[in-house]
C-alpha cells in the first residue's frame, strides 16, 4: 500500500478529528461546570446552522453579519435552555437529566425539520475547493481552517477556566450544595455554561456547514462529540482536543485500510469501537479527573 | 425589640421544616444567637440539627424541603423567602457537615471560588486572613483539596465560609471523624475568629464535651424539638446531660447502669 496515501488520510484525519473535538469541546464545557452530560450538542450543531442561515437567506443578511447574530441568538437559547428545562432539575438525579437533554435533541432535530425541512442547504463561507500542498502530500483547505479554529477555541477555553468565573463553574461541577452554600448562584452558572457551549455549537456549524452543508446530519456530529468526549475524559478539554486528533487518524487510516475489506462503514465500526473500549478499559478516559478516593 | 440589652444576630421562631410535603423533621424550633455570641445546638443523630441549619441558610430547597411555619429572622430581617445566595450577601455562612470540599480544586480555587458574592478587591485581602488564621492551607494551596487531610479539609471548610465575610458563621460538626488534638486545634481557632473579629457562631454539635468548653450558651434538641436550653456552664452540670451526652459520671461501674432507671426528665 502507498505510504503516501497513508500519511495523506492520516493527516486530514487529524484535521477533521480537531473538527469533531469542537463539538466534543461543548459537552466537555457544560460536564466540566455542571457535571451534565449533554446529549443535545449535536442538535445544537444543526440548529445554529439553520439559525445562520435564517439570518442569511430569509433576512438576506451577508454572512459576517448573519454568523454573529447567529452566535448571539444561540447564547439567549442556551440561556433559555437552563431557564426552562433545567432549573427545575437541579439537585435531581443526573439520570433524569441526562434524559432531559436527549428530549432536548429529539425536540430540536424534529422542530428544525417541521421549520425548514429535510433538505440539505449550503453555507459557503469562502474557502476554496483547492487543496493546500504539504510537500506531496494533498490538504484539504476547509478542514485545515476548520483544525486551526479548534486550536483556538481550545486555548480560549483552557484559559477561560482560569478565570474567577470559570473557578466557580468548576466548584459548580464538583459540589451543587456546597457551591449554594459559599452564594454561588449555581443557576446562573449552569446558565452560562449551557450558553458558552451554544456559542462553541455555532461555531462548529459553520466550519461543519460549510464542509457537509446544512441539515439533519449535522446533528449526527453529537456521536463523534461523545467518542471524542468520552475517549478525552468528560471535563478535560485538552483531552478533547488530543483524542479528536487520535480519533481522526484512527479513522483517516480506517477508512483506507479496512474500507476495501469491509465495503464501508469502517469509520462508524472504529468509532463505535472506540467509545466501548474507553468505557471498558478507561472510563475516565485519557485525561479526565479521577474519583478522589483518600484512604 | 424589648429593652433586651443584647442584641441577636438571628432569632428563630417556632420553625417548622417539612421534608417532601409531609415528613415533619423540626417541630418548632425557637432559638436565639447573640451578636458576637457562641453558642451550641446539642443533639444526637436525626435530631434535627442540620435541618435547623438548612433552613438558617437556605439549603432545604435543594433538598425538597420547607419551612412551612415561623420564621427566621437575620438582623430583625425575616429571611424566609430569600434565596442562599442572598443569605449569603447578608452575611449567613454554612459549613457543610461532612466537609464537601470542592474537590477537584486546590484550596486557592476553593477559596476563589468561595467568594462569588464578594468584590475581587475583598476575596484577595479575605484569602490573607484565612491564610493567617490556617497557615497549613496556606502550605497546601497547590494540590487537589479531595488529598488533604481530614483536619485540613475542616480548615478548608471554614476558611471557605469566611472568604463570604460572613455576620454569622454556621458549622456543622466539624468534628465529625478528626482525631482529639485536630477539634481542639480548630475549635481554639474558631474562639479567636469570634474574639478577635467578634464573628457570632453557631456551632452543631454530637460531641457535646468539647462544644461546651467554648461556647457560652447551648440549645439542645430532640426528636425535632428544643428541649433544653442554658449556659455552658449550667448544662455542663446538669446531670442529664452528663448522663446522655458527656459519657456519664465519673468513676462509673458500669455493670450497675441500667438505661431503663433514668428518664430524661424533659420528658415529663
Amino acid at each position: 500500500m502507498d505510504i503516501m496515501l497513508l500519511l495523506e488520510s492520516a493527516l486530514n484525519g487529524a484535521l477533521v478529528g480537531l473538527m469533531y473535538s469542537l463539538v466534543a469541546m461543548g459537552i466537555v464545557l457544560i460536564y466540566k461546570s455542571s457535571s451534565v452530560p449533554n446529549l443535545a450538542q449535536g442538535a445544537m450543531v444543526m440548529l445554529a446552522g439553520y439559525v445562520i442561515l435564517a439570518f442569511a437567506n430569509q433576512l438576506n443578511l451577508p454572512l459576517w453579519v448573519a454568523i454573529p447574530l447567529g452566535i448571539v441568538t444561540m447564547f439567549i437559547i442556551g440561556v433559555g435552555i437552563e431557564r426552562v428545562a433545567l432549573r427545575r432539575l437541579a439537585g435531581r438525579p443526573i439520570i433524569m437529566i441526562l434524559m432531559m437533554t436527549l428530549g432536548i435533541e429529539i425536540f430540536l432535530r424534529a422542530g428544525s425539520m417541521t421549520i425548514w425541512g429535510g433538505t440539505s442547504r449550503p453555507l459557503p463561507i469562502g474557502i476554496s475547493d483547492a487543496p493546500l500542498f504539504l510537500g506531496p502530500l494533498l490538504i484539504n483547505r476547509a478542514y485545515a481552517v476548520g483544525a486551526g479554529v479548534a486550536v483556538a477555541m481550545f486555548v480560549l477555553l483552557v484559559l477561560f477556566f482560569r478565570t474567577r468565573i470559570g473557578v466557580v463553574l468548576r466548584a459548580i461541577s464538583d459540589d451543587y450544595t456546597a457551591a449554594w452554600s459559599v452564594g454561588i448562584s449555581v443557576e446562573r452558572g449552569v446558565a452560562l455554561s449551557w450558553a458558552i457551549s451554544a456559542v462553541v455549537a455555532t461555531i462548529a456549524a459553520v466550519l461543519w456547514g460549510s464542509v457537509q452543508g446544512v441539515d439533519q446530519s449535522l446533528a449526527l456530529l453529537l456521536l463523534k462529540g461523545v467518542t471524542v468526549a468520552v475517549l478525552g475524559g468528560l471535563d478535560s478539554i485538552g483531552g478533547a482536543l488530543l483524542a479528536g486528533i487520535l480519533l481522526g487518524i484512527v479513522e483517516g487510516l480506517a477508512s483506507i485500510v479496512l474500507d476495501p475489506l469491509l465495503g464501508g462503514a469502517s469509520r462508524e465500526l472504529v468509532d463505535a469501537a472506540m467509545l466501548i473500549l474507553t468505557i471498558m478499559l478507561r472510563p475516565h478516559g485519557l485525561f479526565g479527573r479521577h474519583d478522589i478516593e483518600r484512604v | 425589640m424589648t429593652e433586651n440589652t443584647i442584641e441577636e444576630v438571628l432569632t428563630l421562631n417556632n420553625v417548622e421544616v417539612v421534608y417532601d410535603y409531609v415528613s415533619l423533621a423540626i417541630k418548632g424550633v425557637s432559638l436565639v444567637v447573640p451578636k458576637g455570641g457562641m453558642v451550641a445546638l446539642l443533639g444526637a443523630n436525626g435530631a434535627g440539627k442540620s435541618t435547623t441549619l438548612k433552613s438558617i441558610s437556605g439549603l432545604l430547597a435543594a433538598e425538597r424541603g420547607e419551612v412551612r411555619r415561623g420564621e427566621v429572622k437575620f438582623q430583625d430581617q425575616n429571611i424566609s423567602g430569600l434565596m442562599p445566595q442572598d443569605r449569603v450577601k447578608l452575611g449567613i455562612a454554612h459549613v457543610l457537615e461532612g466537609r464537601r470540599v470542592f474537590e477537584h480544586l486546590t484550596p486557592d480555587e476553593n477559596l476563589i471560588a468561595a467568594s462569588a458574592v464578594r468584590s475581587r478587591h475583598d476575596a484577595a485581602r479575605n484569602k490573607d486572613r484565612v491564610y493567617s488564621y490556617f497557615p497549613r492551607l496556606f502550605e497546601r494551596r497547590g494540590s487537589a483539596a479531595g488529598y488533604l487531610s481530614g483536619g485540613e479539609q475542616q480548615m478548608l471548610a471554614i476558611g471557605r465560609a469566611l472568604m463570604t465575610q460572613p455576620k454569622l458563621l454556621m458549622l456543622d460538626e466539624p468534628s465529625l471523624g478528626l482525631a482529639p488534638f485536630l477539634v481542639a486545634e480548630i475549635f481554639q481557632i474558631l474562639s479567636r475568629i469570634n474574639r478577635e473579629e467578634g464573628l457570632s457562631v453557631l456551632l452543631v454539635e454530637q460531641n457535646a464535651i468539647a462544644a461546651l468548653e467554648i461556647v457560652s450558651h447551648g440549645y439542645l434538641i430532640e426528636s425535632g424539638r428544643i428541649v433544653m436550653h442554658d449556659t455552658a456552664e449550667a448544662l455542663k452540670k446538669n446531670p442529664d446531660i452528663q448522663e446522655f451526652y458527656l459519657g456519664g459520671a465519673e468513676n462509673k461501674n458500669f455493670r450497675d447502669i441500667k438505661h431503663y432507671r433514668r428518664r430524661k426528665r424533659w420528658l415529663t
